[in-house]
């Protein structure tokens, strides 16, 4: 299967997902926790897209919603032309080849009574591919290709550090050669030092294998270093999206310049321009009204109160859900 | 080979270092081994007979009459009289009799005297023998070869049960979750005991046949822990992989939730074990368990409390009894200890 450039590999549109939080009334229908609100994107093959926001701003709901780990409440999803929420049992777990996670936390993602062969055997033998001798040489070039040895394959997860289980999680994630990998925090949870060594893994086996990845963190420090486009999410929305280099380079959205100006620069005597945001994330059971930023925006006016920003285009390529995105404030002063 | 993981490996170690549970599943073992032969150690054929030249071995198969060994009756050989008869005559033929030379239904009566008779070692009832004249060491061991196997059995099915049901109401949760636990509730509150009763006081129970009775009022136990158990593990990352790998529920539930629960099955195996020899007892106890005469130890504790002067049958039963459960609570108490979820668990 191959498409021509302009259509999208992944298409999102419309995705929401609610929980329902009980609130202690015996027969009370509960309130609807909308973490995941109303949330299209289009990702095209080979290209990777960073997801950023808080905790609890629901990327990982989002990620976990597109591969129906998480069944989605409303909404469309479709791979390489096909309605995913459409598929019955079978057609999916076909489809599942094309699509991959890996999570964030390495030690809970791994079966710990599981040896490092049976982890990484065990997507060849849920699709019945090659026998058991074919699926020990499938291992074995696995481990090759994410930099581990190959007397890995006896061993346990636990005899493994954070980095080498990170990388056996990957190992298995491309193990059917998928299109598109939903990467879920993946080095959140690691060292800094071996943070950088996952991400340029990434990049090689994405180069390699022509993979999608949509990369979910909340670091932006991290985010910008490896995608192409960033989507900047806040309780449950996409406030802004944009190729990589415009959103780092001019923010338009009060959000994003506040991520921004939170990455530490590694420079003692440069300028500080901090712009630290007050207050915490409100609780996405029960948002705020309009904007759903202006309880904490630095310039919060009347109408962002009353009136829901909508995602629409502000200059080239890039989306912005503010009534007074930046730009147009910088005009009119 | 069976590649233990090293957790497994870990807990066992951690068993061992436990020795008064270590030392309590070396005896248990043994004697569930030895229960296994009890025919060549408590018997009232003969391990081996030497007759004008020829070994014979009865304490397996059919029966061989007297005649054979030159007695004048047809029926089953007397050994402990023929032993007697060769020492007599002293013509080289010879009998090696059991360390304990009794059957446990055998009616031994001693001539003008009524059972039961006092323990006694020239007569080889080292323990006595109950009101019928039996040998009670024979009738306190084959009756607990009955009791732990009958006991084993029924958790092995009891076990597969609830597990079964317990891990499907933590993996499909939801109304089938909601159901079922209802369903469960209802049933762990029929009183057993009166059912028990009903329906022997209709039929008399053989041991499938209680086996599966209480198998079916002994389920429910089980699938809490396993529903909760799988509630746990199914949320956790590996499975959420699995299944983005396209697993089917069966995979994930053996493959996957299983072997991440099994900690809480194999802590419960020892006491349910308990209770099981202790239930089958009360239920002989009652005079509702396995039909007479079959070895128990309800019985013979019915015996003892109805013949208090004959002492030695109560504190044969009770002793037995105390050491046995004793025994595997120790087991269990070690089991729970080395399979501590807070030593071993992954979240920190």
């Amino acid at each position: 299967m191959t498409e021509s450039d302009n259509t999208p590999l992944l298409k999102v549109e419309n995705l929401r997902k609610y929980f329902t939080v009980k609130d202690g009334r015996l027969f009370g229908s509960g309130k609807k926790l909308m973490a995941v609100d109303d949330v299209s994107f289009e990702i095209f093959a080979g290209e990777t897209v960073g997801f950023v926001g808080e905790s609890g701003c629901g990327k990982s709901t989002l990620g976990k919603a597109v591969l129906r780990l998480i069944e989605p409440t409303a909404g469309c999803v479709s791979f390489g032309g096909r309605d995913l929420l459409a598929l019955n049992r079978k057609e999916l777990r076909e489809i599942r080849k094309d699509i991959q996670i890996i999570f964030q936390d390495p030690y809970e993602s791994l079966n710990p009574r599981l040896t490092i062969g049976e982890i990484l055997e065990e997507p060849f033998v849920i699709h019945k591919l090659g026998n058991a001798a074919e699926r020990k040489i499938k291992v074995a070039e696995l481990l090759k290709k994410v930099g581990l040895p190959e007397t890995a394959i006896n061993r346990f997860p636990h005899e493994f550090s954070g980095g080498q289980r990170q990388r056996i999680g990957i190992a298995r994630a491309i193990a059917l050669k998928p299109r598109l990998i939903i990467c879920d925090e993946p080095v959140s949870a690691l060292d800094v030092s071996v943070q950088s060594q996952i991400l340029n893994l990434l990049l090689d086996l994405q180069k390699e294998m022509n993979l999608a990845l949509v990369f979910i963190a909340h670091d932006l420090a991290v985010v910008k270093h490896i995608s192409d486009r960033i989507a900047v999410m806040y309780l449950g929305k996409i406030v802004e999206f944009g190729k990589a280099a415009d959103i780092y380079a001019n923010p338009q959205h009060p959000y994003t310049e506040a991520l921004i100006s939170a990455i530490p620069i590694p420079d003692p005597f440069a300028e500080k321009n901090k712009k630290p945001l007050a207050g915490e994330i409100p609780s996405p059971a029960d948002p705020p009204s309009g904007c759903y930023f202006h309880t904490r925006c630095p310039y919060v006016q009347e109408q962002c109160k009353n009136e829901m920003p909508e995602l629409i285009p502000n200059g080239k390529n890039s989306l912005v859900a503010c009534h007074f995105s930046l730009s147009s404030l910088q005009e009119t002063s | 080979m069976i590649r233990l993981s090293p957790l497994t490996k870990k807990k066992i170690t951690r068993f061992k270092s436990i020795r008064r549970s270590y030392w309590s599943a070396i005896i248990l073992l043994f004697l569930l081994f030895s229960s296994c032969f009890a025919e060549l150690l408590i018997n009232n054929r003969a391990l081996i007979v030497k007759y004008q030249g020829e070994y014979y071995f009865p304490t397996y198969g059919d029966m061989i009459p007297g005649k054979t060994f030159g007695m004048d009756y047809e029926y089953e050989t007397n050994y402990r009289k023929l032993k007697l008869t060769f020492k007599e005559k002293n013509s080289g033929n010879w009998v090696l009799m059991p360390p304990v030379p009794y059957n446990a239904y055998e009616n031994d009566f001693i001539e003008g005297e009524y059972p039961p008779y006092e323990p006694s070692l020239a007569s080889g009832h080292f323990l006595g023998t109950d009101t019928a004249g039996r040998d009670i060491v024979a009738r306190l061991f084959y009756g607990f070869r009955i009791a732990i196997w009958f006991s084993m059995i029924l958790l092995v099915i009891n076990y597969a049960v609830g597990v079964s049901i317990g891990a499907l109401m933590g993996f499909w949760g939801g109304w089938f979750d909601l159901i079922s636990q209802r369903i469960i509730e209802i049933w762990s509150n029929i009183p057993f005991l009166y059912i028990v009763m009903i329906l022997s006081s209709i039929v008399v129970p053989k041991f499938w046949m209680l086996i599966v009775l209480m198998a079916i009022f002994g389920w429910m136990g089980m699938t809490w822990y396993l529903r909760t158990s799988t509630y746990k593990e199914k949320a956790r990352e590996y499975v959420m992989a699995s299944r983005a790998l396209g697993a089917s529920p069966l995979r994930i539930i053996f493959k996957h939730i299983l072997p991440n629960s099994i900690s809480v099955i194999i802590t419960f195996i020892p006491f349910s074990i308990a209770a099981g020899i202790t239930s089958l007892t009360s239920l002989d106890y009652l005079g509702f368990g396995l039909p007479p005469p079959t070895p128990s130890w309800g019985e013979l504790l019915s015996q003892g409390t109805e013949n208090m002067e004959s002492q030695w049958i109560l504190i044969s039963v009770v002793t037995a009894m105390v050491t046995i459960l004793a025994l595997v609570t120790f087991i269990g108490e070690g089991i729970r200890e080395a399979f501590d979820p807070k030593r071993h668990t992954v979240y920190r």
